[in-house]
C-alpha cells in the first residue's frame, strides 16, 4: 500500500473552521448537530472526513458552502475562514459570489444531481455566466477545455447532450467540470464516488487527484469507505456524533489509531480474503438456475428497437444452508436475475427451480401458494417498509396471505423480532422510529416469517455503515445456520462477497464470466473483467482490521 | 420526434370513433321512439314520419351510421329542430365568443397563478405560503356564479368602471372587448388560479429538493435563477396538464358564466337546446367537446416530449 507522504508544513491553510457549532433551527436547548469542530485544509492537501451516518459530515461541508437547509439547521457559533475570510459574515449575495469562484462542491449522486431539463454544456455555462463577462465563444472554448480536462470523449457532442444520455461516470466527470472551471481554491467532494462502479470510482478518484496537482486546490472529501481514504487521503478527520474523534496524516491514522471509535471503525471494514471455505454440502439443491434469460424491449408495432438483453444463459445451484453471490457492477444483470427468480419479472426462457419445483413457467395464480418458498430482502430499508403499518402488521402480512391464523402469526412474529436482535415492544412501532440497520433487521424478520428455502438479499447491506453491515451479515449467517435457508446474495462490493459467500459469480453485461468458489474468485481471479474489479477496489492491499498491509498478514 | 407525434395522432383514431359510435347511438337507443322524442307529445302521426324519412330511421342502423359519419366528414352535423337551420353554422357563429373568452381566462389564470405558486413553494411555511393556499381554498369553495355577481355588483354597479353584461368582438373592437370580458374571465379564472396555483406549489416544492437543485445553488446562480431557470421547467409537466384539462373544462364548462354575463357562445347554446330538447344541437355539441379534449391532450402529450428530453415514447 502507498500513502500520501506530501508534507504540509508551513503551506498556508485554505480552510480553517474554527469552534463550528449547528443546531436545530429555533431550537437552541437541542443537542448541537456539530458541536465545535475545528480544523483546516492547506493548499494541495486532501482531508478526508470520515465517520457512520448522521456522524455531521455533510453537514460540515453544506455549512462551509452556507447551503444548510434553513429552515432545519443553522450555525450557531464558530466562524469558517476562507483565506481569511470569515464567510459567515459575508450576505447571502456575497456567499452567492464566493461559491464555485473560491469554493465549490461535487454531490454524491451524478443521477440526479444535474439538472435533467437541460443540456450538460449549458450547465457547465451556467457558472460563467453567473460569474463572468465573458464573450460566447470564449466562454463555448473555456467549457470544452475543462470539459477535455475532465478527459470526456467527444466533447463537441457531449457539450449538447442531456444527462440521461450519458453514463454515471461521465455525470461525475460533468460535475467536476463544473466545480473547477473557475479554479477555487476549494473543492468539496462529499461522497462523490460512493454511486459510482469500482472501476469508474477509481478513474474518478485519480482525476481528482490529477486536477488537484494541477491547480493545487485544497480537496475536503467525505467519505465513508475506508478503502477509498487509503487511496488518497493526506490527512483524515475521524467525526462521531458531531465532535471529531482523531485526526492525523493518513498513514498514521491507518497504522496506529489511537482513537477506541477510529479502531472499531477500522475493524468494521470488511476484509478482501474470503471467509473460511465451509465444506462443500452434500444436501440437496435448494435453487437451481437453468439457461435463464431476459430480453427486454423487443420491438413492437411502429417501434423501432434493439432488443436487450439483461441476461442470458445463466445457470447455478445453491445448495441448503449455503450462500452464492453475484457480483457485478452496475447494469450487469444481477438484480434481472434476482427479480426473475423471484417471479417479481418473468424470464424470457430457462428454469428456476426452488427444491423440485419448477416456478419458470407457473402462471400468476398458481405461483402463490409456492411464493412463500423464496423470499427477498431489498437494499433500501428506508424504503421497502410501509411507513404506514406497524412492524408487526408488515410482519404477519406474508403468513395471513398463506392462510396463518392471526394470533399464531403475531406470537411468531415477536420471536423472529427476538431472532434478529430487536425488542419485543417493536412490534408496535412503525419503520421511522428505527435506524437503517434496525429496519434492514425487520426486512429480515419479515422474509424470515415466511419460513422460506430460498432467502435473496439484493444489496442487503449496501446501504448500511460499515458497523452495521457488520452486524447484519453476522445475523445472515446465524440464521442461515439455524434454520438452513440457502441465500442468494447480491451486491457490488467483493468486500462484502469476501465475507458471507462459499461460491461466487461474477456476472459482466449480462453473462455469467466467472463462477467458483469465494477463495478462488478472489485469490485467484482467471477472467480479466474479474481481475479488473478486484484490482479497482480501493485499499485492497491493506489490512484495515489488523491496522498493517495485507502481506504481512499472509507471511 | 415527429413519429411520435404520428402515433399519438394515430392513437386519437380509436378514441374519437367511440365517441362518435356513442352520440351516434345515444339518439337511436334512446327508449321509445326517437322521432316521438323528437316530435314532443302533441306531434301527428305524418309530422313522425317525416322526422323518421329526414333521420334516415328506417335504414338498419349500421347504414344510419355510415351515411351519418359520412355527414359529419363533410362538416354536416345536421339540421336543428327548433330553428330548421345548419348546426355546423349555429356553433360556427357562437363558438368565436367562447374560444376568446376560454384562451383569456386561461391565459390570466396561468400569469396568476404560477408565479403564486412558485412563490408559496419558495417561501413555504411563511405568511406568503399561507395567504396562496388561503386564497386557493376560497376560489375552490366559492360558486361561480356567487363570485360572477359580486364582481357584477362592485366593478359594474358600485363602482361603474366596467360594463355589467354583454359581448363585442375583439376583431370589432378590443377595448370594448377587454371591457367587457374581463369579468367573466376573472369569474372563470378563479377556480382555475386556485387549481394552477396549489399544483405548481406542490409540484415546486417536490423540484426544490432535488439534488440538481442543490447543484445550482453551489454554483451561484440567483435564487430567481434557481426557481424559475432550473426548478419550474422540472415542475412543469404536472402544471402543464392541469392547465390543458382546465381549457377543455372551461369550453365545456361556460354554460353558467355566459348565461350570468349573457354572451351570445356555445355555453349559452347548449343550455338552450337541452331545455328545447334540440338533438342534433346536443349531439353536435358532445361531440365538439369530446373532440376538443381529446385534441388538447393530444397537445399535452406532445409538448411534454419538448419540455422533457427524458420524454420520449
Amino acid at each position: 500500500m502507498k500513502f500520501s507522504t506530501k508534507s504540509f508544513d508551513g503551506v498556508p491553510p485554505v480552510l480553517s473552521i474554527e469552534n463550528l457549532t449547528v443546531g436545530l433551527t429555533g431550537n437552541p436547548a437541542a443537542k448541537p448537530v456539530l458541536n465545535g469542530i475545528s480544523f483546516q485544509i492547506r493548499a494541495g492537501e486532501t482531508l478526508c472526513l470520515v465517520g457512520e451516518s448522521g456522524s455531521g459530515k455533510s453537514v460540515t461541508s453544506l455549512a462551509a458552502m452556507g447551503l444548510l437547509p434553513k429552515s432545519a439547521l443553522e450555525v450557531t457559533g464558530g466562524r469558517i475562514l476562507l483565506q481569511d475570510r470569515n464567510l459567515l459574515d459575508l450576505s447571502s449575495r456575497q456567499m452567492r459570489d464566493m461559491r464555485a469562484r473560491h469554493l465549490s462542491m461535487v454531490f454524491q449522486e451524478p443521477m440526479t444531481a444535474l439538472n435533467p431539463v437541460m443540456r450538460v454544456g449549458q450547465q457547465i455555462e451556467e457558472v460563467i455566466n453567473t460569474h463572468t463577462r465573458l464573450s460566447q465563444k470564449d466562454r463555448q472554448k473555456k467549457v470544452l477545455d475543462i470539459m477535455e480536462q475532465v478527459h470526456l470523449p467527444d466533447v463537441e457532442r457531449i457539450y449538447r447532450s442531456y444527462p440521461h444520455q450519458l453514463s454515471g461516470g461521465q455525470r461525475q466527470r460533468i460535475m467536476i467540470a463544473m466545480a473547477l472551471i473557475l479554479e477555487p481554491q476549494l473543492l468539496i467532494a462529499d461522497e462523490p464516488t460512493t454511486a459510482l462502479d469500482v472501476t469508474t470510482q477509481r478513474q474518478i478518484l485519480s482525476l481528482i487527484s490529477e486536477l488537484q496537482a494541477k491547480h493545487g486546490t485544497a480537496v475536503l472529501f467525505i467519505t465513508h469507505d475506508m478503502g477509498v481514504v487509503a487511496e488518497i487521503a493526506d490527512t483524515v478527520q475521524v467525526m462521531k456524533h458531531g465532535e471529531l474523534v482523531e485526526q492525523a496524516p493518513v498513514e498514521t491514522l491507518l497504522r496506529h489509531p489511537q482513537m477506541d471509535y477510529t479502531r472499531k471503525l477500522l475493524q468494521a471494514v470488511p476484509s478482501l480474503t474470503p471467509r473460511p471455505a465451509r465444506e462443500t454440502a452434500a444436501a440437496a439443491s435448494a435453487l437451481t438456475v437453468q439457461g435463464l434469460r431476459k430480453v427486454y424491449g423487443a420491438s413492437g408495432w411502429l417501434v423501432n428497437r434493439e432488443p436487450t438483453n439483461a441476461a442470458r444463459d445463466v445457470s447455478f445451484e445453491i445448495p441448503r444452508g449455503r450462500t452464492l453471490g453475484i457480483v457485478g457492477e452496475s447494469g450487469s444483470g444481477k438484480s434481472t436475475v434476482a427479480r426473475c427468480i423471484m417471479r417479481l419479472i418473468d424470464p424470457t426462457e430457462g428454469s428456476v427451480k426452488v427444491g423440485d419445483l419448477e416456478i419458470a413457467t407457473l402462471g400468476r395464480a398458481a405461483l402463490r401458494p409456492h411464493r412463500r418458498h423464496i423470499q427477498i430482502v431489498f437494499q433500501d430499508p428506508f424504503r421497502s417498509l410501509n411507513p404506514r403499518w406497524t412492524v408487526g402488521r408488515s410482519l404477519v402480512e406474508g403468513p395471513l396471505n398463506c392462510g396463518q391464523d392471526k394470533q399464531v402469526a403475531m406470537a411468531k412474529a415477536r420471536e423472529l423480532l427476538a431472532l434478529v436482535g430487536l425488542p419485543a415492544d417493536a412490534i408496535d412501532r412503525y419503520p421511522h422510529q428505527f435506524s437503517g440497520g434496525q429496519r434492514q433487521r425487520i426486512a429480515i424478520a419479515r422474509a424470515i416469517a415466511m419460513e422460506p428455502d430460498v432467502l435473496v438479499a439484493d444489496e442487503a447491506v449496501s446501504a448500511l455503515d460499515v458497523s452495521v453491515q457488520d452486524q447484519v451479515l453476522k445475523l445472515l449467517d446465524e440464521l442461515q445456520q439455524k434454520l438452513g435457508i440457502a441465500i442468494l446474495f447480491i451486491t457490488h462490493d467483493l468486500r462484502v462477497a469476501a465475507q458471507i459467500c462459499d461460491e461466487v459469480v461474477v456476472m459482466q453485461k449480462g453473462r455469467i464470466v466467472e463462477h467458483d468458489t469465494a477463495a478462488n474468485v478472489l485469490g485467484n481471479p482467471k477472467h480479466p473483467y474479474t481481475k479488473a474489479l478486484i484490482d479497482a477496489a480501493p485499499g485492497r492491499d491493506w489490512d484495515f482490521a489488523n491496522f498493517r498491509e495485507l502481506k504481512a498478514a499472509s507471511a | 420526434m415527429i413519429g411520435y407525434i404520428f402515433r399519438r395522432v394515430l392513437a386519437v383514431i380509436p378514441v374519437i370513433t367511440i365517441v362518435a359510435v356513442f352520440v351516434f347511438l345515444l339518439l337511436r337507443l334512446t327508449p321509445g321512439d326517437p322521432a316521438a322524442i323528437i316530435a314532443g307529445d302533441a306531434a301527428t302521426p305524418a309530422q313522425l314520419e317525416k322526422i323518421r324519412t329526414s333521420l334516415g330511421l328506417n335504414d338498419p342502423l349500421p347504414v344510419q351510421f355510415a351515411t351519418w359519419v359520412g355527414h359529419l366528414f363533410q362538416g354536416d352535423l345536421g339540421i336543428s329542430l327548433i330553428s330548421n337551420t345548419s348546426v355546423s353554422s349555429m356553433i360556427a357563429d357562437r363558438i368565436w365568443p367562447t374560444i376568446n373568452i376560454a384562451i383569456m381566462t386561461i391565459i390570466l389564470s396561468v400569469v396568476l397563478a404560477v408565479p403564486m405558486g412558485v412563490l408559496a413553494a419558495w417561501r413555504h411555511r411563511t405568511w406568503a405560503d399561507y395567504a396562496v393556499m388561503s386564497f386557493s381554498v376560497l376560489g375552490f369553495s366559492v360558486p361561480v356564479f356567487v363570485i360572477g355577481y359580486i364582481f357584477i355588483q362592485v366593478f359594474s354597479i358600485e363602482l361603474r368602471w366596467l360594463p355589467v353584461q354583454g359581448y363585442t368582438a375583439p376583431s370589432q373592437d378590443f377595448g370594448k372587448f377587454l371591457s367587457k370580458a374581463i369579468l367573466p374571465c376573472l369569474t372563470l379564472a378563479t377556480i382555475y388560479v386556485a387549481l394552477i396555483a396549489r399544483m405548481t406549489r406542490a409540484s415546486m416544492l417536490e423540484v426544490l429538493g432535488e439534488d440538481f437543485v442543490r447543484t445550482a445553488r453551489a454554483k451561484g446562480v440567483s435564487e430567481t435563477v434557481v426557481l424559475f431557470r432550473h426548478a419550474l421547467q422540472n415542475a412543469a409537466v404536472p402544471i402543464l396538464t392541469i392547465i390543458g384539462t382546465g381549457f377543455a373544462l372551461l369550453i365545456s364548462g361556460v354554460v353558467v358564466t355566459e348565461s350570468v354575463f349573457n354572451i351570445p357562445g356555445i355555453g349559452r347554446l347548449t343550455v338552450d337546446a337541452i331545455l328545447a330538447r334540440d338533438y342534433p344541437v346536443i349531439q353536435a355539441m358532445i361531440l365538439l367537446t369530446s373532440a376538443l379534449y381529446v385534441f388538447i391532450n393530444l397537445l399535452i402529450d406532445v409538448s411534454y416530449s419538448l419540455i422533457d428530453p427524458r420524454i420520449r415514447y
